[in-house]
């Protein structure tokens, strides 16, 4: 039997107890037990398809997913994997088009009722919606109440979560409006899923999901507010701790819009300007906003944002910037509009509403209260929360508590009967089950009519907690394969790819930090490697020569990452595989994928293969306790960093790439430093130095350079030419600074006369100037000229770091509230609200090279969850 | 009465500030009792981007931006007003004051405005503790100014005025502990136990013309800027609706030595001066002066002498007059 089939013989199955729940509508097979129209004309793929086929499938949507990076966190976790269920949701066309309309005239009232409650009020003079509804809500900004909305159509792009009921009926359960996401999940969700079952996907004959993404990027373009040629339009994202990031790159680069945090805008006489390089000022005329609008002003909303832009608020008033959807827009996420959307719709638009929306009371009016006290009672589908949608404290509250506070400010709350959900064949360990589903449906403004997209994401929901347990793709079929995709013809192909080059101080702090994070993990995880090898050999013969160099090498890791396991396994391990031990290569890792993450859009998705390999490594060396997993793990760690070496190589040169290389070069400078300094400027004999000179080699990839040069003969004179002075070396001192020099003379900060350029100049001569002979001169059982020059060149190096980031990276000062200084004077700090990244890493820190520091800034959701 | 009132409000910093967006509430409102005959907000350094609009309650509101780099930053308002006793219908006062609830009467004239002033808004938290302290003065059926002036009269009596006691971040169980406090936190005490019983009021920001000590004269500068609250008042029998100005602080309703500048739903809505600079500095010292002058016809400047003591307890109405000596605001109460 296969999969599917067995799917539909047992939801066919009469229930064995039919009183407990009322049936679900199933999206697959009918009440007879026969597949729906959807199915039908491809019975004979998916039906075919066996467990051994969708354990291959869901394997491979995994491994894709994990090479793209593609992840999703929901508040206050960290991001985990995006999961995709192998079994996509197939609505047909007539199924459809009634979704169709009704969403397009949805997102047209929720359209027209923005613009009444940010203007004329109608719907709260004529009292169609309660007043309280709207004005005891935190989406209603007042400060754009008011304003001159730019156009007709202030609502360009939103989403709407719909369902089915029991008799297939479709149903809104909630509109998204405030900074919609998912849009980019789903078109991954379509890219995965096109690959991973090619057949099926080619003989569904649904409609493709690019034109669409034209359309969006048009509709973007289009909203500019004054009449420019070439608009400029940026997405603005809280950043890359946002639990939709991916999304929000995803569409960025995918639109070829630059991906832009609040430090990177810029207000000046009510214009907004994309900060560029070096002090350059680059106009913006549209926001595709996905920070949430309480933070996206510190001046005029919320005070202690860091992710907003100052002056916001006054630049869109002024129409002089189009955010989309414009501040304010959160209003329409109200749950207790919903009651209130047919008369809404009548006096509005003058037509019945056509979608209907899951059953909603609102508590202000007493015949809600009435329903919902009611209800409350008895019906355990009812969901109670505030107007604002969040459980506002109700949840685990004793039964009388809630309806006391019920009764004592009634119209802060609502309730909802959530609709008996369709369920979707999902894949569970070896077999398909049911499972209830929502969909995430996207409209666009887009020319003179709202566009639903014809697709969208699904969640398939855990039957208990009701939360996502995954997502689907979604296949809407054309009735006839002769339609066009989308229904949108003379849609402009936009190439996607990558968006325009950013060059923000923030976006070349971040590839400057891509270039050294990666160096970073990848000098240690050499001398990891070497390391682990000669402990394989000496870990059990302390007094040998073998065994004194295992000592020196595990000293100089330490000198990089610190030492915290006596035990050696547990340590590499750890050396591997902790994101919070600083210094590490787990760190290094971690904080190489943030700095990446920052500048997802600037970059080719190969880069994320990277990770993909580095997470598979590491899960390998999670799953195991052998020693020898180690050497293997590491190994593919380096693999996966040299791959995004290369993917980085084939970047444009341009100011950004030339940082990122900087960063690399003087990481490998100050790693390279470290490691002769723990090693090199001791004598310990004959054996121990060549034992230990042979391993340093090998961790500066130097060494089949010295076995040709040296035919073997390991000298510490011959090894630190090699590594320190020779100019052709790719891997010595001398050839990283004059690299170095090379990219440095060509950013455009540069005028030969810096002071990163000045004090680089003098590195370089005096690198240029030592002699072999004289540093490798003895003092007792040291080589003092050497610990000299080298613990020189370190303090050098990180004074020329500290440089390049001062000179090329400065951002200006941070922005504050006004008063928050006159009253640090006399009185105790102003408690702030809201989360501020707590710095952490002061603990345990190792002598090496210091992390960067973290940018400042309190990080709140990034718009709401798909 | 005829005034010019001054405003200055002065931030000096000990590193430069390189940008300076803020947003100031300086300028009056025109009411039918208050006449704005000129008002001109100054800020320097001089602002790159300076303008003023009214905002959702009808305040007026200046928006600035100085991109030279500063180490001082001067907002000044300077106006020109002509004042009148407001007036308020003895049947708007006399009706119960469960009456002025907009939640309950969403069909009352002027209810949608009035419910945005009934809710809670961020500062004034509607405790149980401000519900009960309320409810004394809220009796059933009791006339709503009566009750309104019973309660102003509770807080006055209640609370001690102390600068000392109170920070711009106090909440409203902290004045409850304190028992103690500034025209603002006053005045969101009476927000909270005016709204905790579905009421809806104002929070006023503006200027009270002040007397000097007895027998001194005036002192330039000395005055400051004050809060109290504004209690809707429904229209009775088809009548316009109106609000009920009281000031806790001074235990008076608003006279015509009141200055109305703006209103809103609590503090933050009507800061005189708030923003956001780009600086290095820590530290910064904010100094604020502002002066109420009399004016006679001709604009010149009324020579005024402090009451003595003798004329003072004459002033017996709460409405005649505000005692010498009697605390408004401080300086320091502004943010």
């Amino acid at each position: 039997m296969t999969v599917l089939r067995d799917y539909a013989a047992t939801v066919s199955q009469p229930p064995l107890d039919d009183t407990v729940r009322p049936r679900r509508f199933d999206e697959m097979v009918g009440p007879d037990g026969s597949l729906r129209p959807a199915w039908k004309p491809l019975a004979e793929l998916a039906v075919g398809l066996t467990a051994h086929d969708l354990y291959r499938v869901d394997g491979d949507i995994v491994r894709m997913l994990a090479d793209e990076g593609v992840t999703y966190g929901r508040p206050g976790e960290r991001p985990g994997p995006w999961r995709l269920d192998p079994v996509p949701l197939l609505v047909d066309a007539p199924t459809w088009a009634p979704l169709e309309v009704g969403l397009a005239q949805r997102t047209e009232l929720l359209n027209a009722l923005l613009v009444d409650l940010y203007g004329e009020q109608r719907v709260l003079r004529e009292r169609v919606v309660p007043a309280p509804v709207v004005l005891g809500h935190p989406g209603f900004v007042r400060a754009m109440a008011g304003a001159r909305m730019a156009d007709s159509h202030p609502l360009i792009f939103s989403a709407t979560d719909v369902g089915r009921d029991g008799e297939g009926g479709w149903r809104a359960v909630a509109d998204r409006t405030q900074a919609p996401s998912g849009i980019g999940y789903a078109m991954e969700n379509r890219r995965v899923l096109s690959r991973v079952l090619p057949e099926l996907y080619r003989e569904s004959g649904l409609h493709r999901m690019e034109p669409y993404f034209w359309a969006l990027r048009s509709a973007l373009m289009q909203a500019a507010p004054t009449d420019t040629a070439d608009p400029r339009v940026v997405v603005l994202t809280p950043g890359t701790h946002s639990e939709t990031a991916y999304d929000q790159a995803f569409v960025a680069s995918t639109l070829g819009f630059p991906l832009v945090e609040g430090s990177d805008l810029v207000v000046r006489d009510g214009w907004v300007y994309l900060r560029q390089a070096r002090g350059r000022l680059e106009r913006v005329d549209v926001i595709l906003r996905r920070v949430d609008a309480a933070w996206s002003d510190p001046l005029e909303l919320r005070g202690e944002s860091q992710l907003g832009v100052v002056g916001l608020t006054e630049a869109a008033r002024r129409g002089r910037v189009r955010v989309v959807n414009p501040i304010g827009a959160g209003v329409l996420e109200n749950p207790a509009l919903m009651p209130y959307l047919p008369a809404a719709c009548e006096l509005l638009l003058g037509e019945p509403l056509l979608l209907d929306s899951a059953e909603t009371w609102w508590c202000g009016e007493a015949a809600g209260l009435e329903a919902v006290l009611d209800a409350f009672a008895s019906d355990p589908e009812l969901r109670l929360t505030g107007i604002d949608g969040e459980d506002a404290g109700l949840a685990g509250l004793p039964r009388s508590e809630v309806v006391q506070r019920l009764l004592a400010t009634p119209h802060r709350y609502v309730g909802q009967r959530t609709p008996v959900l369709s369920q979707v064949p999902t894949w569970r360990a070896g077999s398909a089950r049911p499972r209830p589903v929502t969909l995430r449906t996207f409209t666009v403004r887009y020319g003179s009519a709202y566009r639903p997209l014809v697709g969208g994401m699904a969640n398939v929901l855990d039957e208990l907690t009701g939360r996502s347990s995954a997502s689907k793709d979604v296949w809407v079929l054309k009735a006839d394969p002769a339609d066009i995709d989308q229904g949108l013809s003379g849609v402009l192909a936009a190439t996607p790819g990558r968006a325009a080059p950013v060059a923000a101080p923030r976006v070349l702090e971040d590839l400057f930090w891509t270039g050294r994070y990666a160096e970073r993990a990848e000098d240690l995880l050499r001398v990891l490697l070497v390391t682990h090898a000669v402990a394989e050999d000496y870990r059990t013969r302390p007094r040998t020569a073998g065994g004194t160099s295992l000592e020196v090498l595990l000293a100089s890791q330490a000198r990089l990452a610190g030492r915290v396991h006596a035990d050696l396994d547990e340590e590499f391990r750890s050396v591997l595989l902790d994101a919070d031990r600083v210094g590490g290569v787990g760190h290094s890792i971690a904080s190489l994928r943030d700095a990446l993450a920052g500048v997802r859009d600037q970059l080719s998705t190969d880069t994320w293969r990277a990770f993909g390999v580095i997470d598979r490594a590491v899960e390998l060396l999670e799953g195991t306790r052998y020693s020898h997993q180690i050497a293997e793990s590491a190994g593919r760690h380096l693999t996966g960093l040299l791959s995004l070496q290369g993917s980085t190589a084939n970047m444009m040169q341009d100011e950004g790439w030339r940082l990122l290389s900087a960063g690399r070069l003087l990481e490998r400078a100050l790693q390279l430093c470290h490691l002769l300094v723990g090693t090199t400027t001791e004598r310990r004999g004959l054996d121990v130095d060549r034992a230990v000179l042979g391993a340093v080699l090998e961790a500066a990839e130097s060494g089949v350079t010295h076995r040709r040069r040296f035919r073997g003969y390991v000298r510490p004179a011959g090894v630190l030419d090699l590594l320190l002075l020779d100019p052709d070396n790719p891997r010595s001192l001398l050839h990283c600074l004059v690299q170095l020099r090379g990219h440095l003379a060509h950013l455009p900060g540069s005028t030969g006369s810096t002071r990163p350029e000045r004090l680089l100049e003098n590195l370089l001569s005096e690198v240029e100037a030592q002699e072999v002979s004289s540093l490798v001169a003895i003092g007792g059982a040291d080589r003092p000229l050497l610990t000299e020059f080298l613990e020189t060149m370190l303090d050098r190096l990180t004074t020329l770091a500290d440089a390049i980031a001062d000179h090329y990276l400065a951002v200006g000062p941070p922005p504050r509230p006004l008063n928050s200084l006159a009253v640090l004077e006399s009185l105790p700090l102003e408690p702030v609200t809201g989360t501020i990244p707590i710095i952490t890493d002061d603990m345990e820190r190792p002598p090496g090279i210091p992390p960067r520091t973290p940018r400042g800034g309190s990080r709140p959701g990034g718009g709401e969850r798909p | 009465m005829r005034y010019r009132v001054t405003h200055r409000t002065t931030y000096t910093y000990d590193k430069p500030v390189t940008d300076s967006y803020g947003l100031a509430y300086v300028t009056p409102r025109t009411l039918p009792s208050q006449e704005v005959e000129q008002c001109e907000v100054m800020v320097s350094p001089a602002p790159s981007d300076l303008t003023t609009r009214e905002d959702y309650l009808g305040n007026l509101v200046t928006y600035f931006q100085v991109t030279e780099p500063h180490r001082r930053l001067e907002v000044e308002a300077v106006s020109t007003i002509r004042t009148a006793e407001p007036t308020h219908p003895e049947a708007s006062l006399a009706q119960p004051w469960e009456r002025a609830r907009p939640l309950e009467h969403p069909d009352l004239p002027g209810s949608r405005d009035a419910t945005d002033l009934a809710l809670p808004s961020a500062l004034v938290e509607q405790t149980e503790q401000a519900a009960a302290y309320g409810a004394a003065s809220l009796t059933p059926g009791r006339p709503l100014g009566e009750a309104v002036i019973d309660l102003m009269r509770r807080v006055h009596r209640d609370f001690t005025y102390d600068k000392t006691a109170t920070t711009v971040t106090s909440t409203i169980p902290d004045v409850f502990e304190s028992r103690a406090g500034v025209c603002q936190d006053f005045a969101h005490l009476m927000l909270a136990c005016l709204r905790s019983h579905g009421l809806a009021v104002r929070y006023v920001s503006g200027y009270l013309a002040t007397d000097p000590p007895p027998g001194k004269p005036r002192i330039v500068g000395a005055d400051a800027s004050h809060a109290w609250v504004a209690v809707w008042l429904p229209g009775v029998d088809g009548a316009e609706d109106a609000w009920l100005a009281v000031d806790p602080t001074n235990d008076q309703t608003a006279n015509e030595r009141y200055v109305t500048v703006a209103w809103g739903r609590d503090y933050a809505d009507v800061p005189p001066v708030k923003g956001v600079i780009f600086t290095e500095a820590k530290r910064s010292t904010l100094k604020v002066s502002v002066d109420v002058a009399p004016l006679d016809e001709d604009g010149n400047l009324i020579e005024v002498v402090g009451a003595l003591p003798a004329a003072a307890s004459a002033a017996s109405s709460a409405a005649a007059s505000s005692a010498a000596g009697t605390p408004v605001d401080p300086a320091a109460s502004e943010d």
